[in-house]
């Protein structure tokens, strides 16, 4: 019986040998990727101390006990060099960076203090005037956002020039931002950081023009009587912060 | 970002009040402030709020087709000094062919991009920049 098919269909029979045969040299070979894994990992852990003529790619030989792994090993290249690896800096280089830029482009700190977490600092919600070195109108608006960043800090203001809304962000260490001062401050503190809502008809402030000028008239108040033809030039320029 | 079908508010006095982008001039991106676009008429100014001369004398007819200037953006145009500005619309102002502006007056905020681009007779004629 059993043999019967096997003479109709060899084929079928060599077939069913060569797999059996394939699958004990799977087996066989299996045992020896462990084997190999094992004296690779006994190889990498002595390979700096050896040479780089070590890292040739080495098989198992079962005579010599020598390993031949599919992967060059390579020792650390600082090591190599003879040079023993510094340990990594405790510090951040990225805000170590930010802190020389700033004190590059804010010598004096009034600009950090401006926008620094403390109580006197500006705060979303406050009125605030941007004086441009070059030129041009002084910009003044409602500061919606402050984006802090290091030396990218930032932040956005909304006003109203004839009925459309304006929105301008400013960096606040750019050399072109002569200054930038507190024009009326928020009476309650805002209970968000970013109050992009007020950018919704329902809350909008509308134009702070009248703000300014208010601002700008208190500011001639305090001021000496004779030096107040020269004060409203430079009325939007004096104060908090030049340079 | 004003490309083909943006519908934009004119602000000069040339008679239309609202245009449709139908092409971008020169570039294969979307126009930005100071860019050259084509234009669509879509809507008049009327006569009751720009009053009996401007309606006389109303330059263009919904319809037209007619070059503009784009001069304000909802999208944010970053200037190279890193700061940003924004405005609540996108607006422009009609031109002919040869660049010169067609209404004789601009009423609204222009962007500052407009020097650059070397749109001088624009920003002269408006009131304010930003």
């Amino acid at each position: 019986m059993n043999v019967t098919p096997l003479a109709r269909r060899p084929l079928s029979c060599l077939k069913t040998s060569l797999l059996r045969q394939a699958r004990q040299q799977k087996m066989f070979s299996r045992s020896m990727a462990t084997e190999v894994q094992a004296a690779a990992a006994a190889a990498t852990s002595k390979t700096p101390s050896q040479g780089p003529d070590q890292n040739f790619y080495r098989l198992v030989d079962k005579k010599t006990k020598s390993v031949r792994s599919a992967f060059a090993l390579y020792p650390p290249p600082l090591a190599a060099a003879g040079k023993p690896l510094s340990p990594p800096s405790t510090t951040n280089p990225v805000a170590a960076l930010h802190d020389l830029q700033i004190k590059k482009l804010d010598p004096t700190g009034a600009r950090t203090a401006l926008f620094a977490r403390t109580r006197e600092a500006a705060k979303v919600g406050d009125i605030l005037l941007v004086t441009h070195r070059r030129g041009g109108e002084p910009f003044a608006g409602v500061c919606l956002s402050i984006r802090r960043a290091g030396i990218d800090t930032a932040v956005l203001l909304r006003n109203h020039i004839g009925k459309v809304g304006v929105e301008m962000w400013f960096k606040i260490y750019n050399r072109n931002v002569a200054g930038i001062e507190i024009v009326k401050r928020r009476l309650k503190r805002a209970r968000r950081a970013r109050l992009t809502y007020m950018r919704k008809p329902k809350h909008d402030m509308g134009s702070v023009a009248e703000f300014v000028s208010a601002w700008r008239k208190s500011r001639r108040v305090f001021q000496t009587k004779g030096a107040k033809g020269k004060a409203a030039g430079q009325g939007g320029q004096g104060g908090k912060k030049k340079k | 970002m004003i490309q083909l079908k943006s519908m934009l508010n004119c602000i000069d006095n040339s008679g239309a009040a609202i245009v449709e982008c139908a092409m971008v001039i020169g570039q294969k991106r979307h126009a930005s402030i100071g860019d050259r676009i084509v234009v669509v008429v879509q809507k008049q100014r009327d006569a009751g709020a720009a009053g009996m001369a401007a309606a006389s004398g109303a330059k263009v007819k919904r319809g037209d087709i007619r070059h503009a200037v784009v001069v304000r953006t909802k999208q944010k145009v970053t200037r190279r000094d890193g700061s940003c500005i924004k405005f609540d619309d996108n607006a422009c102002v009609l031109i002919n062919k040869s660049g010169d502006p067609i209404g004789s007056r601009i009423n609204g905020v222009v962007g500052m991009e407009l020097r650059k681009k070397k749109w001088s007779r624009i920003l002269s004629m408006a009131p304010s920049q930003a």
